[in-house]
């Protein structure tokens, strides 16, 4: 009963403190939402346009036609062993009529109908390669496939991100940089603010401290309040990537449909808003904690 | 009630702020602690309020050694002290009531209780009609006057004074410190710090002086 009416006051407290500094209060949030948006919608870019590539950009594919007269342990046997290579990600069995119109696709040809009843192509397997696999695994995967007697021949579809994987590799290490710069300094602003929400009250955490407030007492109110900043921060952030992403949608939405009638717009990835929010809040309490702990322990 | 056994306290690399003070005062007395600014008075109230550990030698408050104590028992310490502050520290969100009341939220009485004794408290030190204003719209004795309510409203054994006049014209001083005495014939044991000699010395009480660290003086004054 007395630790929920200890709560029940710490939470009272920080309302009132916040009621008495509100303008200052919606400022702050409002500032820290924009910042927080920053890296949420670099991530809802990233998340997003990754759900808008076309598979074959990322994952790399190989027909590999098989002997004529392959029998049916052998096929499975060599099967077997591709499925053991940690870059590829799935193996197709394609009866001879589909290799066809699979190579006549590939090659942008029209269906070579008249070769169905007198099919000259063999079984194939479908080979896709995962889509985090390196150009050197895929290399080395389709040298062996080549040198084995079990395959007749094979074509070899490279994906984009393998085509380019070094100019790739290097706009990749480039996000992944500034979108830590971004994340670490807007963790730092959410950080301050609630520390310095802390070090405004100095005088009366010492005079709580004398009147023999426990540590637990005198942190709850700021910890509620960091909390409430830092939920109410997210909150602002969600709305802002929420709108951010609405209007790169509309900018892209023409050639988006006219890539895939169903891409209306870019997905919006719920696991960032969660994040944002969550990451707000951890930020924001832990800033509080610190600065309370460090105030209280310069008191000792 | 208070027992200072050869207590030292230097800070780092610094000259010792308390040298082998020893002294003991008994429950229910009311002293003066004077010394010029750096003498020490403030060393040696932070050591009975806990905020500092002795570098040598034992402080016992109520036969407890304040050694010994850290969190929770430390802060429980700390509500049996009344503290009073040269500048009052009031919490200026608060009304007059509520600043008097947060050592009993603090210790957790039950809210039912507090009115009555917020109530006696502000009706020691005649600040009964004030109770619901802000402290911002109360004069300088009065705001002290309200800390010395919030310092004495727990009823605590101990009342710790910290230049508790610095800021006060010399009849509100006289005032303040006449306050202290109706405490003292209550019981309660009060060490008050202060520079003004003039008062101290207008009033019966022991005076202990303190110089460089050291106690150079304990005179007993006429009340005991």
């Amino acid at each position: 009963m007395r630790w929920l009416l200890d709560h029940q006051s710490a939470f009272s407290e920080a309302m009132k403190r916040t009621r008495d500094r509100m303008t200052q209060f919606i400022v702050v949030i409002c500032l820290l939402g924009v910042l927080l948006a920053i890296p949420g919608w670099l991530g809802q870019i990233w998340l997003g346009m990754a759900s808008l590539v076309p598979s074959d950009a990322v994952q790399s594919e190989a027909l590999v036609f098989l002997e004529r007269d392959l029998d049916l342990e052998s096929r499975i046997d060599l099967e077997r062993s591709l499925e053991d290579q940690a870059v590829i990600d799935a193996i197709t069995f394609i009866p001879k009529s589909e290799a066809l119109d699979a190579l006549s696709a590939s090659d942008g040809l029209s269906q070579m109908t008249v070769l169905r009843d007198d099919n000259p192509l063999p079984d194939a397997l479908r080979v896709r390669f995962s889509f985090v696999g390196d150009e050197a695994g895929e290399a080395a995967v389709i040298d062996g496939l080549r040198s084995d007697q079990r395959v007749m021949s094979l074509r070899y579809y490279p994906s984009a991100r393998v085509q380019y994987a070094s100019l790739v590799e290097m706009l990749g290490l480039l996000g992944l940089g500034l979108s830590m710069l971004t994340i670490i300094g807007v963790l730092m602003a959410v950080f301050l603010v609630s520390a310095a929400d802390v070090v405004d009250d100095r005088r009366r955490i010492e005079l709580y401290t004398l009147l023999g407030a426990s540590n637990g007492f005198i942190k709850r109110p700021y910890l509620y309040r960091a909390t409430l900043l830092g939920l109410l921060s997210g909150l602002v952030a969600c709305v802002v990537i929420f709108g951010l992403n609405t209007v790169l949608s509309s900018v892209l939405a023409s050639n988006l449909e006219a890539l895939d009638p169903e891409l209306g717009s870019i997905p919006m990835d719920g696991r960032i808003l969660i994040t944002v929010a969550v990451v707000a809040i951890v930020a924001s309490w832990i800033g509080a904690e610190r600065a309370v702990h460090r105030r209280l322990h310069a008191l000792h | 009630m208070i027992e200072f056994e050869s207590v030292s306290k230097v800070y780092d690399g610094q000259r010792p702020a308390l040298s082998t003070v020893t002294f003991k005062l008994a429950p229910g007395e009311m002293a003066f602690l004077t010394g010029h600014s750096g003498a020490g008075k403030s060393t040696l109230l932070r050591l009975l309020l806990g905020l500092e550990k002795a570098s040598q030698g034992v402080v016992r408050v109520a036969g407890t050694d304040l050694a010994s104590l850290n969190g929770e028992k430390l802060a429980r310490y700390r509500r049996r002290v009344g503290v009073v502050f040269q500048d009052p520290n009031l919490e200026e969100d608060l009304t007059v009531f509520d600043n008097v009341a947060l050592p009993l939220r603090i210790a957790g009485f039950k809210e039912a209780d507090i009115p009555k004794r917020v109530n006696a408290a502000l009706s020691r030190v005649d600040l009964s009609d004030q109770a619901m204003t802000s402290p911002r719209v109360l004069s300088g004795g009065q705001q002290q006057r309200v800390g010395i309510a919030r310092a004495i409203v727990h009823r605590p054994a101990l009342v710790v004074a910290d230049e508790p006049t610095g800021n006060l014209d010399p009849e509100l001083s006289a005032r303040v410190m006449r306050m202290f005495t109706q405490f003292q014939q209550l019981g309660v044991t009060i060490l008050v710090a202060t520079h003004e000699r003039a008062v101290v010395e207008s009033l019966p009480f022991r005076h202990l002086t303190i110089e460089r660290g050291r106690l150079v003086s304990d005179d007993v004054g006429a009340s005991r």
